[in-house]
């Protein structure tokens, strides 16, 4: 039990106590409010959910740097069809996920058939996706045309706590099913782990990609469509900015419980950064402005640097009792 | 040990440049080199031959000072001793190193791949003469008789033209240069390239060099080589000029002595009913292959490396594309993995870290991966307690260590993952069961083990296919065993017939006494 709490397993849990206890004694009337922990908990969500939809094709060892594109179609798309169509806004919802599906679908394409790098693969599709939602809304800001029920989906509360984190952690209990108990994960961290070595083993490989693939897009569409229930407003600067805090949570996640990228760590992780910036922003006057990104850059580099070494050790270990042999 | 070796010591004396006395070296309790005698003259181009784990690799290694021989050796370079602590040492000293895999970077041209690892003298402001670099590369390419566009990436150039790139490197500082150990530089030549490699050596052997030619192929050494040396389970077994002996002398000295293995028992063999068919199997080397085993049947590839052997098993499992049929039990064989294992068909891979296994799962992860259908429960969920059972039986039928389901595979040792890669296909009762290099890097014990299964599953109805590089391993497990050549089966071989002197015969391509190839 005592190993399950050491500090190498949840780091990110201990930071996040020293960071509310460092900025508790520090900015006591601002820090340790409702409202702190609401806001930080409500504007979380967004970039939680995207951060998971990284984690789904990273367990399979690719990336999708397209979400914070994806997220922004899905948004656009919402607001778009609030003001041109008479549609329902729960079907526009479900219209915009199937359309971040088959952009997903698109890039598992490029990936798998063209044998493009998934890197350089999402990385084009988010930017032909920046393209098509510039043209959707003409470069302008839209204001989406929303029922009250659904905003109120977006900053109500209930039992306490915002509606959202609900959605977040249904679909992070989804998710953590999946990956960590049925057939479908365990295929995933083989094709992750060693591609060719999984396809040997009968791991449908192809496959599993292009649904990493379709799957990361449809939950960065859900993280769109719950944008939308947060804020009816949609400019085409929203979107890429997503990214990199999504990305750095789920490296930093990935440095706890399992020691590999996992549901619950990266969530653990994104709250762990959030509260550190936060705090920050509170208690130094200036620091709201430059705290966040260099605070999630720098968190980043050390988590890789940190979860790399033990690894790296023994693999290196291994490696040269191997090579003795010889 | 025979006649010719009086002729080794007769040779006459022109004051070797390399001389080395009792060199021994010792891996942990294993003697990998013991007291090995070597010798090399100025513009000599001496063969250093012998079965694989021989001793060469480690006697190579040591010249080029990444091993460190035992105490009591004497490495001597015209007369002056010489210690070969680093690889620094080696080089001051004037050994020079092709290696098989040449060090090249294919996607650099040739006078770029020219300039790497070494000083440039440049232009004012740090700047490269490209000008005088490309002539420079041009001449240097020339002296070595290759004429090739110097500025085409070196990965667009012919296999032959690439070594010639990896010896003018080598050779870079032709001044200090003394000793050229080229090693196993035909394995991936097509013959017709190696004349052209080997004129360029024979500018080298001209320039005054020493040249030591490490080799599988025998008959190149008679065209090319002007002594021979072959070493045999660490010890030197004697010195030839290529001009006194023949290649079927030098097979007999390479595998020569050994006593013939207690076969097993072939009696166990079961009806003739074809199990596995293969026919008109073609890859990159594999050429129109046929084969047929039977129910019961362990049958064995052998062949050389480069020979097609190495090409067969992944083939038939349909890891790489293929033409040909694959049949068992009459019914096609799909060309891929997933098929394949359907079919019946299981692989273990040659390359086990790369292929066998995914390394940062555990054994447990890595044991269930080729069928999940048994842990599943309702709504997907895999049961971690099945999944831990059928483990533990696993590693306490094969002695796997450490006995934990949850061991990180590649934390474990050669033999125990072996154990676990074949514990994952035989869970699934294969019909047939490709083994790839089976106790490649794996320690004596294991091995047995991987052996005694291996039988075992043939004797409870399923077929057995091994490819192997180690004849011996073949001999000891066969029913019969196919010879590869250039890429086509050129004999068969069992019974009484079945012997590592008969096998190594058959590879080089050699006639056998008596008896005759297909």
């Amino acid at each position: 039990m005592l190993g399950k709490l050491a500090p190498r397993r949840i780091s990110a849990i201990y930071l996040l106590g020293l960071f509310i206890l460092l900025f508790g004694l520090l900015s006591p009337d601002t820090f340790l409010t409702e409202v702190t922990f609401t806001l930080i908990f409500r504007s979380g969500v967004v970039t939680c959910i995207l951060a998971l939809a990284f984690l789904v094709p990273l367990t399979a060892g690719v990336y999708d740097l397209s979400i914070g594109a994806v997220m922004a179609l899905s948004l656009g798309l919402v607001v778009y069809l609030s003001l041109h169509t008479g549609l329902s806004t729960p079907v526009t919802a479900v219209i915009a996920v199937a359309a971040c599906g088959v952009a997903g679908a698109v890039s598992g394409f490029i990936v798998v058939k063209l044998h493009v790098d998934s890197f350089i693969a999402t990385l084009g599709v988010s930017q032909v996706l920046t393209g098509a939602v510039l043209l959707l809304s003409n470069n302008t800001q839209l204001i989406g045309q929303f029922p009250d029920y659904w905003s109120n989906l977006g900053t109500g509360d209930f039992l306490g706590l915002p509606r959202v984190v609900y959605m977040l952690v249904l679909l992070a209990l989804v998710l953590w099913y999946l990956l960590e108990f049925t057939a479908i994960g365990r295929y995933l961290l083989a094709t992750g782990g060693n591609r060719e070595a999984a396809r040997l083993a009968g791991v449908p490989t192809e496959r599993v990609l292009w649904s990493v693939f379709v799957a990361s897009g449809m939950i960065a569409g859900i993280a769109g469509v719950i944008f939308s229930m947060q804020s009816a407003v949609f400019s085409s600067s929203i979107g890429p900015g997503y990214l990199f805090p999504a990305v750095a949570a789920v490296f930093l996640g990935a440095s706890q419980l399992s020691q590999r990228p996992n549901v619950w760590g990266t969530l653990i992780a994104y709250f762990a950064l959030a509260f550190g910036i936060q705090g920050l922003a509170l208690s130094t006057a200036s620091a709201s402005v430059w705290s966040q990104p260099v605070f999630q850059g720098v968190s980043l580099i050390i988590a890789v640097a940190v979860a790399s070494r033990p690894m790296m050790r023994k693999l290196r270990a291994s490696n040269a009792a191997t090579e003795s042999v010889d | 040990m025979t006649t010719s070796q009086a002729v080794a010591d007769s040779v006459d004396a022109t004051g070797p440049m390399l001389t080395v006395r009792g060199l021994s070296k010792t891996f942990g309790s294993a003697m990998a080199l013991n007291g090995v005698d070597f010798d090399l003259r100025a513009g000599e181009i001496h063969a250093l031959i012998g079965q694989n784990g021989c001793g060469k690799s480690t006697l190579i290694k040591i010249l080029a000072g990444f091993h460190q021989p035992d105490p009591g050796a004497d490495i001597r370079l015209a007369g002056d001793e010489v210690d070969l602590a680093r690889t620094a040492d080696s080089h001051d000293a004037g050994f020079r190193f092709v290696h098989q895999d040449l060090g090249l970077v294919n996607t650099l041209n040739t006078v770029e791949n020219l300039m790497l690892g070494r000083q440039l003298t440049t232009a004012r402001g740090g700047r490269i003469r490209w000008d005088a670099e490309r002539r420079d590369a041009e001449r240097r390419m020339d002296d070595l008789g290759y004429q090739f566009d110097v500025l085409r990436p070196v990965g667009e150039l012919g296999a032959a033209e690439r070594t010639g790139v990896a010896i003018a490197r080598a050779l870079w500082d032709w001044q200090t240069a003394r000793v050229l150990v080229v090693d196993e530089p035909t394995a991936s030549l097509p013959r017709e390239e190696v004349a052209i490699l080997f004129a360029a050596l024979e500018r080298v052997r001209r320039a005054g060099l020493g040249v030591i030619y490490v080799s599988h192929r025998l008959d190149e050494i008679f065209s090319i080589g002007d002594r021979v040396t072959v070493l045999k389970d660490g010890q030197r077994v004697g010195t030839w000029n290529v001009a006194d002996i023949d290649q079927d002398d030098l097979v007999r000295s390479m595998i020569g002595g050994e006593k013939l293995r207690p076969s097993h028992d072939r009696t166990a063999r079961a009806g003739n009913e074809v199990a596995l068919g293969v026919s008109g199997l073609c890859g990159t080397v594999v050429d129109n292959v046929d084969l047929e085993a039977r129910r019961g049947e362990v049958i064995g590839i052998a062949g050389l490396t480069g020979s097609g052997r190495e090409e067969i098993l992944p083939l038939i499992f349909g890891a790489a594309s293929r033409s040909g049929e694959v049949r068992l039990n009459g019914r096609p064989v799909p060309a891929h993995p997933r098929g394949a294992m359907r079919a019946g068909l299981a692989l273990v891979p040659a390359d086990r870290r790369g292929h066998g296994a995914v390394l940062a799962m555990t054994l447990r992860e890595n044991c269930s991966l080729t069928d999940l259908r048994p842990f599943s429960t309702r709504l997907g969920y895999l049961s971690r307690a099945r999944e831990n059972r059928e483990a533990d039986a696993w590693i306490a039928r094969l002695d796997v260590r450490p006995a934990r389901a949850d061991a990180i595979f590649a934390l474990m040792s050669g033999g125990n993952q072996q154990k676990v890669v074949l514990a994952k296909w035989l869970r699934r009762r294969p019909a047939v069961l490709l083994l790839d290099e089976p106790s490649q890097g794996v320690d004596v014990g294991a091995k047995a083990a991987i052996h005694a299964l291996a039988r075992e599953v043939a004797q409870d109805g399923a077929t057995v296919v091994i490819a192997s590089s180690d004849d011996a391993e073949l001999c000891d497990t066969c029913d019969r065993v196919l010879v590869m050549r250039d890429g086509r089966i050129v004999a068969e071989v069992d019974g009484a017939r079945l012997t590592t002197e008969e096998l190594g015969r058959l590879q080089l391509g050699m006639a056998t006494r008596g008896a005759t190839g297909t």
